[in-house]
């Protein structure tokens, strides 16, 4: 449990080698906090970790040292924290522990990687600040390189919008004790002012961004993130099971791409810079390994793998840092991963690697015709889509709709190659999707197929009830059986609800299962099964399956 | 060609084994389906050793995705009821004859010698089938439980397979109807030699071929659409066969002491009458290359021989990658000499060339390979792979992540067996669960 007391005096290091201004500055308000009694809570953003490997997992938190030392608010001293891992809850056989020292550059956040665990573990870990001791975190090393594995288990999520409603997904998600990991696919948080993008089609917002404008400062991603892990729901689920992150583009800006983002304007200064912004707090307040590694400011490449023994690889993709600006409906040429990443990707899509070879999605990749839309109809769906053009045959541009050239490129690499069991997770789209991945979309079921696509809803961001305002299983009904009729690959789709999906690997099939809850505007609504797909090994076909893996 | 239908002269060399007193022959069944047995076979002795029994049913060219419940039922419960590989795959270069070859011997091509359907011979300066006994360079697992007392039996549908196993097997079916273009006798009269075999002779190895499913995906016209029409019949029809294998173990008992392993050589890759690779014109285009390469087809790829001084073969290799890797549909070219993991050996040539996916090769005429079925390529790495069968060594229902291979067919064979490892030991794995 976290503990309130005021900070002692002594693990603030003020006048030690190293110590930088803002650390002396802070060191008075600090004595005075601790003189007056103020109470703040020092690990009030929680513990969480991340990408775990064999023998090493992410550990991370915040502490916030004085009471001044806000988010963003580059106040404070520096401070030594020590951080313990355990084999047990209460910690009685700590098998490593270190000490680092944090700082107002860093925004008072730590980030270790614990190395020479065991694999395939279960591990507590917890951080101490002189007296304060943080909440215990629980979290799992991935198994031996050359091990069999007999499953694999992720929650996936993706779209977390704050404004628009309470993050009752990741409660029910935390409450499981079955799973190895969170696969979260982007949009953990967003960028946009109050009113700017809330709850339906008014834009009401259940609860208020901090700070109360857009972020574009590296204070105000900062304290966007502290806002966001300042959640329960998310701070349990991050205590519960360790991550493995990617952003799409709402970390930075709406609809970003390497050189802009629809939501950046003139006025707001540089991209680069404001991206280069958002990519630091993301590197300071995400449990992530960026360029390979958990330091600060040594790099931000985000895409990587992970491995599961011989069962599965993941593969990770940043679909926004790389990407050519969207596509115009007569052109399909540009990037959406980069050379270099798809280079990266084609290399983990192997043969003799792992069995199953997961790819962690940010946006859609399965071929989408939404040409068979009535008209009426193509607003709203285009609010949750993103399609363009109005008029003609509209296709959604900011997913791999909108860059054909890479999609091909990797689907004829997966087809000369004679790759089985890939199965790309995706997020982004605020619905859930189960797709066949066609070769050629005109003649299936009869050609073969790429692999499958499992695409899991919005944790709350706005989906196409909530933009039309009809009652779920109405309008989206009649607009699921069209895109579905006119794309004979898509074998599930549910446009209006929201919650959460359970990814179960084994040596057989891959099953998605999907959990949608009640109502997002209600903190306490409950779950339930929705559906389950799965893909048996060797097919790149899908099949409804009866029930969701138990064990939760 | 991929699957060359020349005559091979096989059959004629079984037939002399036979007249010359080397193999007798024996009719069995109401069928009268020919089986040959080596002279001086002593029965009765080989049936005390072990009672177990392992069969190594080889549906030739399946996919492993074709496998499934509507379509081949009676395979795809067997697969369900046993221990199943789904990453298997075939091995380089992705053939009949080296995959059978590998499976026998449990090495790699540069260890038993046959990297491929068709090589160039150097010695004998011909593009030719490599359907000779003298072909294979290590003892097989047929010989090595012959000379552990125990007895073999081969069923091998095509005629290269009868050729270049020869008379290694203690009985041996001499093949029946033929059929002329396809050079493969159908599934039906092969199960009931498989059987006939079985009930007559009760071999503690039998190594079957069934080659119906290969034949006629290569001529599945219907293929590159995505239809397989035709090959969609031969799977159900491929199915009954292995049904019948299954129902006569199960009647008369064997099951229960059975090692059954289904598994396929290669898998299959379709192509349009235009995705079609010429190299012959693109190497005779370059001064340095003309005249002097011979190029053995092998449908999903072209092996690339050097037949000019040897003093400017590392140049000449040069080129012929560049010259290639140049030409449309060509996935990779390398020198097998220095590709990582490529083992194919000296008869493999100087440069191997693979076909993308939905691409064949034709050389050296344009016309020499009309087929839209075609393998050889990476895109028909993908195989079936199983473990079958009642005995207590087989899992029941089982998956496994591991990836079997068509070299892993001997080691599991020969643990099975109790055979030791062969000498320098194998290149592949057993994959029964250590007792």
């Amino acid at each position: 449990m976290t503990t309130s007391h005021p900070l002692p005096r002594r693990t603030v290091l003020a006048g030690s080698v190293g110590a930088g201004l803002a650390a002396a500055t802070a060191t008075p308000s600090a004595l005075a906090d601790s003189v007056t009694g103020d109470r703040w809570k020092v690990f009030a953003h929680g513990v969480a970790s991340g990408d775990p490997l064999p023998r090493a997992v992410v550990l991370w938190t915040r502490v916030t040292p004085t009471r001044h030392a806000t988010p963003g608010s580059g106040r404070g001293p520096r401070v030594s924290v020590v951080w313990q891992v355990a084999t047990d809850r209460r910690f009685r056989t700590i098998v490593r522990q270190g000490r680092v020292t944090t700082r107002p550059g860093r925004d008072h956040t730590v980030k270790v990687d614990a190395t020479r665990l065991a694999p395939d573990t279960e591990y507590f870990y917890r951080f101490r600040m002189g007296t304060h001791t943080s909440p215990v975190g629980r979290t799992r090393t991935a198994p031996a390189r050359r091990s069999m594995p007999d499953n694999l288990r992720l929650g996936i999520v993706s779209c977390a919008n704050l404004q628009a409603g309470w993050f009752s997904a990741y409660r029910h998600l935390a409450a499981r004790d079955d799973l190895h990991a969170i696969v979260h696919l982007g949009d953990y948080l967003y960028e946009y002012a109050p009113g700017g993008y809330g709850s339906g089609q008014d834009n009401v917002d259940v609860r208020r961004h901090v700070p109360a404008r857009e972020i574009v400062s590296l204070a105000d991603y900062r304290q966007r993130h502290a806002q966001y892990k300042s959640d329960p729901d998310l701070r349990a689920l991050h205590a519960r099971h360790p991550f493995i992150v990617t952003w799409d583009d709402h970390e930075s800006a709406n609809d970003a791409w390497r050189g802009g983002a629809e939501n950046h304007q003139p006025g707001e200064g540089s991209w680069a810079a404001r991206r280069a912004r958002a990519h630091r707090a993301y590197d300071e307040w995400m449990p992530v390994r960026m360029s390979g590694s958990a330091a600060l400011g040594d790099g931000t490449r985000l895409f990587r793998s992970l491995r599961f023994g011989m069962l599965a690889e993941l593969s990770m993709l940043d679909l926004r840092t790389y990407r050519d600006q969207q596509t115009s409906p007569t052109g399909s040429k540009g990037t959406i991963t980069g050379r270099a990443q798809l280079d990266w990707l084609k290399a983990r899509l192997r043969r003799g690697g792992p069995q199953w070879k997961l790819v962690g999605n940010p946006v859609m990749i399965a071929p989408v015709t939404f040409a068979q839309l009535p008209h009426d109809l193509v607003d709203p769906v285009n609010d949750v889509t993103g399609l363009l053009p109005r008029d003609g045959a509209p296709y959604n541009v900011d997913q791999w709709d909108g860059y054909t050239a890479d999609r091909r490129e990797l689907f004829e690499h997966i087809r000369d190659q004679g790759l089985r069991d890939v199965v790309f997770l995706t997020g982004d789209i605020h619905s859930g999707w189960a797709c066949e991945l066609p070769y050629d979309a005109s003649t299936h079921p009869l050609g073969d197929s790429a692999g499958v696509e499992l695409v899991c809803t919005s944790v709350t961001s706005n989906n196409l009830k909530d933009i039309t305002g009809t009652p779920p299983r109405t309008t989206s009904l009649a607009v699921e059986g069209i895109i579905k009729t006119a794309n004979r690959h898509v074998k599930y789709l549910n446009f209006d609800d929201h919650g959460y999906s359970v990814l179960d690997v084994t040596p057989e099939r891959a099953q998605m299962d999907w959990y949608v809850i009640g109502s997002r505007t209600d903190k306490a609504t409950g779950t339930r099964w929705a559906t389950s797909w799965l893909t048996r090994s060797g097919t790149n076909t899908l099949t409804q399956a009866a029930g969701p893996v138990r064990g939760a | 060609m991929c699957e060359s239908t020349r005559p091979s002269g096989a059959f004629a060399r079984g037939l002399d084994e036979i007249r010359t007193g080397r193999r007798t022959l024996l009719r069995a069944g109401a069928a009268g389906v020919a089986l040959s047995t080596m002279a001086g076979f002593a029965p009765a002795e080989a049936a005390r050793r072990t009672r177990r029994r392992a069969y190594v049913l080889v549906l030739d060219g399946c996919r492993p995705d074709e496998i499934t419940p509507t379509l081949m039922p009676r395979t795809s419960a067997l697969r369900a009821g046993g221990s199943s590989f789904p990453r298997a795959s075939s091995m380089p270069i992705m053939e009949t004859i080296p995959n059978h070859v590998m499976m026998m011997t449990g090495v790699r091509p540069d260890r038993s010698g046959v990297p491929a359907n068709s090589i160039y011979d150097r010695r004998t300066r011909e593009v030719r089938d490599m359907d000779r006994p003298d072909d294979i360079r290590v003892r097989t697992i047929i010989e090595r439980l012959n000379n552990h007392g125990l007895t073999t039996g081969t069923v091998l549908s095509k005629e290269y397979l009868y050729g270049i196993f020869g008379a290694r097997a203690t009985h041996r079916w001499e093949p029946a109807p033929v059929v002329p273009v396809s050079g493969h006798a159908p599934d039906a009269f092969t199960m009931d030699a498989a059987l006939a075999m079985v009930r007559t002779h009760d071999p503690h190895l039998v190594f079957v071929n069934l080659g119906d499913i290969d034949r006629v995906g290569h001529t599945d016209l219907t293929g590159p659409l995505g239809l397989k029409a035709a090959r969609r019949a031969a799977l159900a029809a491929t199915d009954a066969q292995v049904g019948r294998f299954v129902d006569l173990l199960k009647t008369t008992g064997r099951w229960q002491r059975s090692l059954v392993m289904v598994l396929a050589d290669h898998s299959m890759d379709w192509s349009l009458p235009h995705g079609l690779i010429h190299l012959t014109p693109a190497l005779e285009a370059d001064p340095l290359l003309a005249g002097r390469v011979v190029i053995a087809d092998n449908g999903g790829a072209d092996l690339l021989y050097w037949t000019g001084p040897a003093d400017q073969r590392d140049r000449a290799v040069a080129r012929m990658l560049e010259v290639a890797r140049g030409v449309p549909g060509v996935l990779s070219a390398a020198d097998p000499r220095r590709a990582r993991g490529m083992r194919l050996g000296p008869r493999a040539g100087n440069v191997v060339v693979y076909a993308r996916s939905g691409w064949r090769f034709s050389d050296p005429d344009q016309w020499s390979n009309p087929i839209p079925g075609n393998h050889g390529h990476p895109a028909t790495r993908p195989i079936p792979f199983f473990l079958a069968g009642g005995h207590p060594r087989v899992p029941r229902g089982r998956t496994s992540a591991a990836h079997a291979r068509t070299i892993d067919v001997a080691p599991t064979v020969g643990e099975f067996f109790g055979l030791a490892p062969l000498r320098g030991g194998y290149d592949g794995r057993n994959r029964l669960p250590r007792t």
